[in-house]
């Protein structure tokens, strides 16, 4: 909406770590954001976990990244990713397991909990239908469990064979998905009816063709236990799937028969694939550190339709041969991306919401770093966060902001670092890339009104002008939305706590009111609430007590404690600071503050 | 009784605007009057300190909420209807639950009059202006102050959210009238910036695109923000004292709605910019205007010397 008064002259990627959202009990391990970008999702580990546990997580990542990542966030089928998260191991208060929480990416708070009474075991994966009404989790108790977003209810819970690693919602219909699971093929699932198609993970001849790239793992034939990574395609008709082979198979979604192939040249096993939102490319990460990009030659429609012409016109070929040629004509190679020199292994390599970018995280241990690259290969920007591993990475489907999840479960949200803007402060300012000589007009500076012509307006008032109608947004423009999108979880304040500090507050702010004006306390009053909810940045406070949130928050006791302490102040006579006071204690908890403001 | 689809269409001959009822439970100056979004409630707040939630369909006094130490100046409600929120004089802004009357929270950081709030479509924001001179942005879950925007030079008179919520647009006193990034609290543009006339409103299309500015020299003028050039003035009204609020009237046809300080609502044309209709009857400024959102329904309020909520409809 603001993009038409926003400079063009700002990049759009981000640069610099803008805020960190943090679980009070539990960590995240993966994220994705709905397809608006306004809600994300994340389950939640428990915060005491124990030694056994904490080794547990590890290994049970260590396959997870091996495997499909657990987080390619790109919007891929318009769904929106969550944060997948492992459940908690323990649970501290009443609740027995790994829950889901959705963030208001807005207010950057705690939207939305979703918690399963049934299931404790680490969930693995977590997938937004495209309307954003359900969220599809993948536990590591083989179990998948859709949630209504906004009743917070659980619809369906089935167990399958073995642990899916990644789920995805087919963007049509949110009772189909998509199931990877550890040790065997891919599987579509009918949710309501539970019927299970296998998808192909290999073609029975060896691709023994003209790459000569393609050479090892393709004949060990050690393969349909590897974990192997897939994603529908925009609308769900196909289905593409990464092998260990390194192969690229084009599979139709209804009747689980591979379609097509395209061997990867280096052909090392694929880590992950994921469309880019407006379903024109398709990503690759492979084992052998290459992120690779392909044209998808298809249309994003009647695909289905196409393949079958292709598998007529190519007739006189068989087997694998014809797989390949229908292939050709599918996907083509368009990028590769890769660090020459450091060699590093990528972890959820996704797009930028429009296509334009495409961001990796790097591997490495105990490196935080985000490359992002122009879609025409340029390296632009490399992101270095603390010293924690990178083990999630989403792009914002509509603004240019990167979140990253840390080993540590701290998600990071990366974005552009605001430069003032001076053609914002008058009407007529307006910004040059360069300087230009002014020409004055010949009569410009003369005093004498008469000259100075009357501006003439140039719009004519008798134009119609449309003050209803809205365009759809470029980047949703696909929209054939049969439901109603759930963009927003209704807010409910929280109630303030105590009946007594009301009373209290009620009093000082009469005081307040009572010698406050002029006085120099007011404005230091705006100035230190000002620093306060500056320095406080990341920190949230949710001071009635949401259980989780960025910060710690103070006990009901402690509340209690500084509403004393803040009624002895009051009896001197600086009210206005005796408020800001109270602000300060009730946004930060910390008496250190307190005290600190007091000396002032 | 003309047909629904005559009443939709704009060729029609117009149908002027009656009076339905007068709602007099105030005491003193009705500051502000508005509908729910679902339409099924209507607020009105009065310098009496009060707020009066009525039922929109029967027009019976639901609840009236009592807490403010000063009396109110503005007030807005959430998308859901389910929440009211209050600017007092009294420095604070009351989140109130319209369904059962209770204040729920308390916005505290102004520093004096808290003049006008809007929730933004979410309903996870709400904006609010203040004679401080700021403009505050509050996360309403927590009641926390995220931003606090040295807006203006002079009190702000009005602020408003655009239709997703990204953009904030302010006026005051001191002329000028500013659009705000949300998310960061940063200036985007200066759409206005003179001396004088004080820009008493300031509203943003339903579709976010234009922006209705209303400037104590009785003129009202909807902006083209993008291109920073006006389209559209509407004149004939009384205005040069008081914030009087005005809105967009959609619901038959497209017109411009506002009070005016000589005691009468005016109805303006959209398009055209023609004085349709002058709606009579109340004894003070017209403060504040409402529409009802899929109804033929407007609401009125009068300053002191009426104290009433008026009531007009226009029969299909």
């Amino acid at each position: 909406m603001n993009a038409s008064i926003i400079d063009p002259l700002q990049g759009d990627f981000p640069e610099v770590i803008e805020e960190y959202l943090e679980l009070e009990h539990g960590i995240m391990k993966c994220i994705a954001f709905n397809r608006r970008g306004t809600l994300l999702a994340a389950n939640r580990a428990a915060g005491n976990l124990c030694v056994e546990n904490v080794s547990l997580l590890c290994m049970f990542l260590a396959l997870c990244h091996g495997s499909p990542s657990a987080i390619d966030n790109t919007d891929l089928s318009h769904s929106r990713f969550v944060f997948g998260l492992f459940g908690p191991f323990t649970l501290k208060s009443g609740c027995n397991d790994g829950s889901c929480v959705i963030w208001d990416f807005l207010t950057r708070g705690v939207a939305k909990e979703l918690r399963d009474s049934e299931c404790s075991s680490p969930i693995t994966s977590i997938c937004w239908s495209k309307c954003g009404n359900r969220i599809l989790v993948s536990a590591a108790d083989k179990s998948l469990s859709l949630w209504d977003v906004l009743s917070g209810k659980r619809i369906r819970r089935i167990v399958l064979q073995q642990t899916p690693l990644q789920a995805r919602l087919h963007p049509g219909s949110s009772k189909l998905c998509l199931a990877c699971p550890l040790s065997c093929t891919p599987m579509i699932i009918d949710l309501n009816t539970e019927d299970t198609t296998f998808l192909k993970v290999s073609v029975s001849e060896k691709p023994n063709g003209p790459n000569p790239a393609s050479r090892n793992k393709s004949s060990d034939g050690s393969t349909s236990f590897t974990p192997t990574a897939a994603c529908f395609s925009k609308y769900g008709n196909l289905v593409y799937v990464g092998n260990s082979k390194g192969e690229i198979l084009v599979i139709d979604s209804k009747d689980g028969e591979v379609r097509g192939m395209v061997p990867i040249s280096g052909g090392s096993v694929v880590k992950s694939i994921v469309f880019s939102r407006n379903g024109q490319y398709l990503l690759t990460n492979s084992n052998d550190r290459v992120i690779r990009i392909y044209e998808n030659l298809l249309p994003l429609k009647d695909e289905v339709r196409v393949l079958d012409e292709l598998n007529k016109s190519f007739g006189d070929l068989n087997g694998v041969e014809k797989l390949k040629a229908i292939g050709s004509r599918c996907l083509t190679l368009f990028r590769e991306f890769q660090d020459a020199i450091t060699k590093v292994h990528w972890k959820a390599p996704c797009f930028s919401g429009d296509g334009e970018w495409v961001v990796g995280g790097s591997a490495s241990k105990g490196e935080h770093k985000i490359y992002i690259w122009d879609r025409a290969g340029h390296l632009v920007k490399i992101l270095e966060g603390p010293k924690e591993a990178l083990i999630d990475l989403a792009w914002h489907p509509v603004r240019p902001i990167v979140v990253s999840v840390s080993l540590n479960g701290i998600v990071f949200i990366w974005a552009k670092d605001y430069t003032e803007n001076w053609s914002a402060f008058a009407p007529d300012f307006k910004e040059l890339e360069e300087n230009e000589e002014y020409v004055e007009r010949e009569d410009e500076f003369d005093l004498n009104p008469e000259t100075e012509k009357p501006k003439g307006s140039d719009v004519n008032e008798d134009d119609k002008v449309d003050i209803m109608t809205v365009e759809k947004d470029p980047n949703f423009s696909d929209s054939d939305m049969s439901q109603e999108e759930l963009c927003f979880l209704p807010v409910s304040p929280i109630p303030d706590v105590h009946e007594q500090q009301d009373k209290f507050l009620e009093s000082s702010s009469k005081v307040v009111d009572s010698n406050n004006s002029g006085s120099p306390f007011s404005e230091e009053a705006v100035t230190n609430e000002h620093m306060m909810n500056h320095a406080s940045s990341p920190v949230e406070d949710d001071a009635a007590g949401t259980r989780i949130k960025r910060k710690r928050k103070p006990s009901e006791k402690v509340l209690e404690l500084q509403a004393e302490k803040v009624k002895k102040p009051l009896k001197s006579s600086k009210s206005s600071r005796t408020k800001t006071k109270y602000l300060v204690d009730e946004n930060a908890g910390n008496d250190f503050y307190y005290d600190e403001l007091s000396d002032e | 009784m003309a047909t629904s689809t005559n009443s939709s269409n704009s060729s029609q001959p117009y149908k002027p605007y009656r009076h339905l009822k007068t709602l007099t439970a105030h005491n003193l100056a009705v500051s502000c009057v508005k509908f729910s979004n679902d339409g099924t409630l209507l607020a009105s707040g009065s310098l009496d300190k009060t707020l009066i939630i009525w039922s929109s369909a029967t027009l019976s006094l639901l609840h009236r909420l009592t807490g403010h130490s000063e009396g109110i100046s503005d007030i807005a409600w959430s998308s859901d209807s389910h929440y009211v929120c209050s600017a007092s004089d009294d420095r604070t802004l009351r989140i109130w639950d319209a369904n059962t009357g209770d204040c729920v929270k308390i916005l505290r950081g102004h520093t004096h009059i808290v003049f006008c709030v809007n929730f933004n479509p979410q309903s996870n924001y709400i904006v609010s202006g203040s004679f401080d001179e700021t403009v505050r942005v509050w996360e309403v879950k927590t009641g926390k102050c995220i931003h606090v925007i040295k807006a203006h030079d002079m009190p702000v008179t009005s602020v408003h959210f655009n239709r997703d919520g990204s953009l904030i647009v302010s006026g005051s006193h001191d002329g000028s009238c500013k659009i705000w990034d949300t998310n960061a609290g940063a200036l985007l543009k200066t759409l206005i910036d003179d001396k004088l006339p004080a820009v008493s409103f300031a509203r943003f299309s339903p579709n976010g695109k234009f922006i209705l500015v209303a400037t104590l020299n009785n003129t009202l003028k909807l902006w083209n923000y993008a291109t920073g050039k006006f389209l559209k003035i509407y004149s004939g009204h009384e205005n040069k004292v008081y914030c009087v609020t005005s809105t967009f009237s959609v619901t038959n046809g497209r017109y411009i709605v506002s009070g005016s300080e000589d005691r009468c609502v005016y109805l303006w044309d959209l398009q055209m910019r023609n004085l349709i209709q002058k709606l009579e009857g109340h004894t003070d400024t017209v403060i504040a205007v409402s529409c009802h959102p899929r109804e033929n329904k407007i609401a009125s309020a009068g300053l002191d010397g009426d104290r009433t909520v008026r009531i007009w409809v226009q029969d299909s």
